[in-house]
């Protein structure tokens, strides 16, 4: 599918997808859509993902084995 | 020393410490909450001089919920942060330029520490906190090269 600025994608009944502008390395989209249908960049999905999976640390004493791997001191003598 | 103000501390469950006291001054605001977390508003870091630099991000309205920070320079010296427009107006910083970590905001990377797995810390989007009106917010800079996983030196305290 190829379309120039100022072109639209329709994806069912309601939802378009506008080309608004083409830049050297950007484009600038426009997108209609029912408001029941959350439009989010990708990297808020993969964020979200990240947080959930951060937040999901184990137990304290699980907890402190990692942190001893991953903080040490420049003398090596650990926490 | 009429000007003398006596901090009320307030009392929080903790994930990790168990009950803790602390000033309302020192609270993290995050209008928006965090992603996967819109419910949590309200952040309290705890830091813990034998954790150093580590800071722990503790929910004020779950205590089950917890996140293991590092500052975004401990994490990578040469961090540089790439703020888009909106996200420095949503924290009342100055537009048309990116704000100086240390004196303006405060920058943490959440860890993700997964057994059998080195840890990663998500540079992609890191916590900016104003340190002037303790507003914070996570912000995706799709602008820049970091990743949500980037792997960490091994000796944190000796790259910082």
């Amino acid at each position: 599918m190829r379309r120039r600025a100022g072109e639209s994608i329709l994806i069912g009944e309601d939802i378009e997808i506008q080309i608004i502008r083409i830049g050297p390395s950007r484009i600038k989209i426009g997108i209609t859509a029912p408001k029941s249908i959350s439009v989010n960049l990708k990297e808020v999905k993969l964020v979200r993902e990240e947080n959930l999976a951060a937040a999901q640390v184990h137990s304290v004493a699980a907890l402190r084995g990692m942190l001893e791997r991953l903080i040490d001191g420049p003398e090596g003598d650990g926490i | 020393m009429a000007t003398t103000q006596t901090a009320i501390l307030q009392r929080c469950e903790t994930r990790y410490f168990g009950p803790v006291e602390y000033d309302e001054a020192s609270v993290l605001v995050f209008p928006d909450g965090i992603p996967g977390f819109e419910q949590s508003t309200r952040f309290l870091p705890l830091r813990q001089p034998i954790n150093e630099p580590l800071v722990f991000l503790q929910s004020l309205s779950d205590p089950n919920v917890c996140f293991v920070t590092l500052p975004a320079l401990a994490a990578c010296p040469r961090y540089r942060l790439s703020i888009a427009r909106e996200d420095l107006d949503a924290l009342d910083l100055a537009s048309g330029r990116q704000p100086l970590i240390g004196s303006e905001v405060l920058c943490l990377t959440i860890l993700s520490i997964v057994e059998n797995a080195p840890p990663t810390a998500n540079l992609l989007a890191p916590i900016v906190v104003n340190l002037q009106t303790q507003r914070a917010r996570q912000v995706i800079q799709v602008n820049s090269a970091y990743s949500h996983r980037e792997n960490l030196p091994i000796r944190v305290a000796s790259c910082s």
